[in-house]
């Protein structure tokens, strides 16, 4: 077991973090090395975050789960986060200025099964599907 | 017997003068009641006598209490909280507060004709019991006036609730799919609310997709969009797809003219487009027979 957290591995490549409430999102250093060992060992393709016993996420927190993300990023693993509380969803959606770069679900169940919201795919869609319109209008007049 | 009277506080001279003409008073105060409520439908008969009775017992127990009116004694309470009980029942009947100050009034004056008819008293005597008689009836009036505003705040306060209520119903229209029309102007303290129930409808059911439609928001400004993008957000950070329809072209020139991204938002042009988008995120096909 990492210091400050839990660790599943749930099967098919995907991992539980649970956080305990050792865990000091003011000290990523900490943890991350360790972490990321384990994820590699396991070779995960998906990290699935509990947020439950969060309750709220302040810009430490946020900035934390920012990092952890970028990690997973730079080792092709998907980051999800799940069961955010309603007030924690509240407060973040609140405070931030950008839609957050890592995938939310609603429930680790959801997450296994691949649902969930991805901000930043849903934006690069949008604007695909901007281009391809505008690549269709212009063939019109042929 | 004037020298008498010279050394009796204002309360006993009250008192006095009550004792005497206790019959003119009491059927002056019933007969005003009667002309007042029981025409308008608002008291019986038998209550109007209840509570003329209730009132001048307990007038007599507060001018008995002490020498001079104790304002914060139990038997000026006694006679406060019988005021707001009347009022509050007369209010509840239909009544208006003019009505009830009507009454009020006329129960002042039935103490004035009685003082009137006193030749005994002096004139320092005369003015020192109008006094006592303007101060009682003045706090009552207060009293009266100040629970009725409240009541009209709590009534106000209760139909904007069941407006904002009604105004933005969150239905779930398929399994785990929820609708959410707005209609009007969205304010923070709106938005507050609407963001709490929307959270809590998604955790109870567990929904998937969110499908808001905002074809009623007539005017948008950069507060209005940054409450719209925050909900989004909030729904997506949920783990369920925020689906946003029925821009209309003023609100979208709006939304571009304010410089709002809502790159990261799925937008449809109908609720009927929404609902598809949903579906089909679902896995859910959907085909005409």
């Amino acid at each position: 077991m990492l210091q400050g957290m839990h660790i599943t591995p749930i099967g098919n490549r995907k991992i539980l973090l649970e956080p305990g409430d050792s865990l000091d999102p003011d000290s990523p250093d900490d943890y991350v090395v360790e972490l990321m060992n384990t994820l590699h060992t396991e070779s995960t393709d998906t990290l699935i975050y509990d947020l439950k016993k969060v309750p709220l996420i302040d810009e430490v927190y946020y900035a934390w789960l920012v990092r952890l993300n970028k990690l997973c990023g730079l080792s092709n693993i998907n980051m999800v986060i799940v069961n955010i509380r309603t007030t924690a969803a509240f407060s973040l959606a609140t405070s931030m200025k950008e839609p957050p770069p890592f995938k939310c679900s609603l429930d680790v169940e959801s997450a296994r099964q691949g649902i969930f919201v991805d901000f930043h795919k849903a934006k690069k869609d949008g604007a695909d599907k901007a281009a391809s319109s505008r690549h269709r209008d212009a063939r019109l007049p042929e | 017997m004037a020298n008498k009277k010279e050394e009796k506080t204002t309360n006993q001279l009250l008192v006095e003068l009550f004792m005497t003409q206790v019959g003119t008073i009491s059927s002056n105060i019933e007969e005003q009641g009667k002309s007042i409520f029981v025409t308008e439908n608002l008291l019986s008969k038998e209550e109007i006598n209840d509570y003329s009775l209730e009132f001048l017992e307990l007038l007599v127990s507060l001018l008995h209490a002490n020498d001079v009116i104790d304002r914060f004694g139990p038997q000026y309470k006694a006679l406060g909280q019988f005021f707001r009980e009347f009022s509050h029942q007369i209010q509840v009947r239909g009544g208006n507060i003019e009505e009830f100050l009507l009454y009020t009034q006329f129960l002042q004056n039935a103490f004035l004709d009685g003082l009137k008819s006193d030749a005994e008293l002096t004139f320092d005597q005369t003015r020192a019991v109008m006094q006592l008689i303007a101060s009682i009836f003045n706090d009552i009036t207060m009293d009266v006036f100040e629970l009725y505003l409240k009541e009209k705040e709590n009534t106000i306060s209760a139909q904007q609730q069941e407006i904002r209520e009604t105004s933005t119903p969150i239905t779930e229209i398929w399994d785990g799919v929820l609708t959410l029309p707005i209609i009007g102007t969205l304010d923070s303290s709106r938005t507050v609310s609407v963001m709490e129930k929307l959270l809590e409808r998604i955790e109870k059911e567990r929904a998937r997709v969110v499908v808001m439609d905002i074809t009623g928001v007539v005017a948008i400004d950069s507060q209005v969009s940054h409450h719209l993008v925050q909900m989004m957000h909030a729904i997506g950070l949920m783990g369920a797809l925020a689906i946003l329809t029925g821009i209309r072209p003023e609100i979208a020139r709006a939304l571009t003219s304010l410089n709002i991204d809502l790159g990261g938002v799925v937008t449809r042009s109908t609720l009927a487009e929404g609902l598809k988008e949903a579906f089909s995120y679902l896995g859910i096909r959907t085909e005409h027979s």
